[in-house]
């Protein structure tokens, strides 16, 4: 059935036989595509994001600020709790929102791409569009929420003493690091949850026990030193302990630390991508 | 059977060219379409949703072929060469595969196996609504669906002034397309995919919709894109607007190409073989 009358070229018979000759080409030719096709859709991607924001918050009153509500009120509760608990961390409010705005976009941003091929099945099953499209638009509304709410909540956390300080320079580059991260988790996620409806709902539980598993709402050098390397087993731990430095300690983060964010940031981004493009002709037959 | 792998699919269009390149080819020999061999599979899944709590299931049972699952082949062992200027009609049953064979040329659905070649932009009328937003205003909505058939803000800007005169629908231009009636929903996507000058127009029963006088320009419309050897696949169940616009005629049948001709031809067999099937 699978009759392949493709002009395939003859091959020279070669012994050793050559190691995947066509490999390679496929995903040259998927990257080459993606870098024509992209530019050539960016309008679609702008018109997603813009309306989405338009229509999030065009009804209600307060509009933005909700957006800001919500980890301020998630602040102010875990302030009081935790700081009955924790009394070491000084300004932790501040502590709090270097670790958990970032948090908020990784995880609304995996588990609205979870659901982003999905809810545009109108589009896909009617006109072509690079299916990148998707969660790329998902994840440059979480960056613009992302963007705003830290810099209000600054603001806001000013008089709970949050200055600024030199090294926050280099948060457009965790910033970035953090989304191609981000990026990559949430092609697999969207990928998967094509195929299997449920991954949805696992992801959510996961991204739970992720987040305390994660030092956010506490440190990690308030754990005794010799379980200290479950927390470098964490991926995300490295991106959350560059937004600790630069934000709450206002420190220059270690150059490692810059090198392993940036390696684990490829990987999830090269492998997410890999994944995603893999099975992207198939979606449109699983909607 | 396991999917068929990419290599024999072949996908290949470079509608990304808008350079002079593209419009140098109307004179030579090329094809516009051609579609090679071309075969196209649905799977039925007993359940759409194949759970991860299976698939870890079928795994560990070592179960093969995991759900009970039908194959359905839409498209069969389709060849197919369009070149410029020629104005294709589709017929067939319903079920024949004459949608599903038109978005395949849109590049909506890939091919199981074969290669599918189109050179050129595609401008796809296939289902209303396909590329816009009913919660922006109309003339918002030019520019969407521009984007989406690969057309900058500006290059649509400029073609606003077009549209609006073909629709005449100039003074509902602020209105949400939500509030629009489906024959000015229609009109409205009609007038973009022309507009736009593509290469290949693929219209799925649009014309249906609409009065008399604005068929009338529609088809207007398509012959202008034609003196500019243009394509133009039609599917339509009306055989007489067929006869008028089309010069080549498709017949498919079981997903099938059963036929191939001048449209008169081809229509005529069509309806014999109708005729013939009604009476037995």
């Amino acid at each position: 059935m699978d009759v392949c009358t493709s002009s395939s070229t003859p091959q020279t018979e070669t012994f050793p036989s050559a190691p995947a000759p066509r490999a390679p080409s496929l995903w040259r030719k998927r990257l080459l595509e993606d870098r024509v096709q992209l530019p050539r859709f960016w309008p679609v991607i702008q018109n997603l994001v813009i309306q989405d924001l338009r229509v999030r918050y065009q009804r209600s009153v307060l509009g933005f600020f909700w957006t800001l509500l919500n980890p301020l009120l998630m602040m102010a509760i875990l302030s009081w709790v935790f700081s009955l608990l924790f009394r070491g961390i000084e300004n932790y409010p501040i502590y709090l929102f270097a670790g958990m705005v970032p948090w908020g976009f990784l995880s609304g941003s995996v588990n609205e791409c979870a659901l982003c091929i999905i809810a545009n099945e109108a589009l896909i099953r009617k006109i072509f569009v690079p299916k990148l499209v998707f969660p790329l638009a998902r994840i440059l509304i979480n960056l613009v929420t992302l963007l705003l709410s830290m810099g209000s909540l600054f603001l806001l956390l000013w008089p709970l003493g949050a200055r600024p300080s030199l090294p926050m320079i280099l948060l457009p580059a965790a910033i970035l690091l953090f989304v191609a991260f981000t990026l990559g988790l949430s092609l697999i996620v969207a990928t998967a949850n094509t195929f299997y409806r449920d991954c949805g709902h696992l992801v959510t539980v996961f991204f739970q026990a992720w987040y305390f598993a994660t030092p956010i709402i506490y440190r990690a050098e308030d754990f005794p030193a010799a379980t200290q390397w479950r927390f470098r087993l964490n991926p995300a731990y490295y991106f959350i302990e560059l937004f600790h430095d630069l934000v709450y300690f206002g420190k220059w983060p270690q150059f490692s630390s810059w090198l392993l964010a940036i390696v684990i940031a490829l990987a999830s981004l090269g492998i997410g991508y890999a994944i995603f493009k893999s099975q992207e002709d198939k979606m449109v037959f699983r909607l | 059977m396991p999917y068929s792998s990419r290599k024999k699919t072949r996908w290949y269009s470079d509608s990304e060219s808008h350079g002079p390149g593209s419009r140098n080819r109307a004179s030579s020999g090329v094809p516009l379409i051609e579609l090679r061999d071309v075969s196209l599979r649905f799977i039925n899944y007993a359940d759409k949703q194949y759970s991860f709590k299976r698939a870890v299931l079928d795994l560990v049972l070592r179960r093969e072929s995991p759900v009970p699952v039908s194959e359905f082949w839409a498209l069969r062992n389709i060849n197919l060469r369009i070149n410029h200027g020629e104005r294709v009609g589709i017929v067939g049953g319903n079920g024949a595969g004459k949608s599903t064979l038109l978005r395949l040329l849109a590049r909506i659905y890939p091919p199981s196996s074969g290669t599918v070649e189109v050179r050129g932009n595609v401008a796809p009328l296939i289902e209303m609504g396909a590329g816009f937003n009913a919660e922006l205003s109309g003339f918002d909505n030019i520019l969407y669906n521009g984007a989406m058939l690969g057309f900058t803000r500006p290059q649509m800007l400029s073609k606003v002034e077009g549209i609006h005169e073909f629709t005449g629908l100039r003074e509902f231009a602020d209105l949400p397309l939500k509030y629009y009636s489906s024959g000015m929903y229609m009109r409205l996507a009609f007038a973009i995919a022309t507009e736009i000058d593509p290469e290949i127009l693929i219209i799925d029963e649009a014309l249906g919709v609409g009065d008399a006088a604005f068929q009338e320009r529609a088809k207007d419309r398509i012959f202008k894109l034609l003196g500019r050897s243009h394509a133009v696949i039609l599917v339509s169940h009306d055989m007489n607007s067929l006869r008028q616009l089309c010069t080549r005629g498709l017949w498919l049948r079981q997903g099938q190409l059963v036929a191939d001709g001048p449209i008169e031809t081809i229509i005529d067999q069509y309806l014999a073989w109708t005729h013939a099937a009604k009476a037995s």
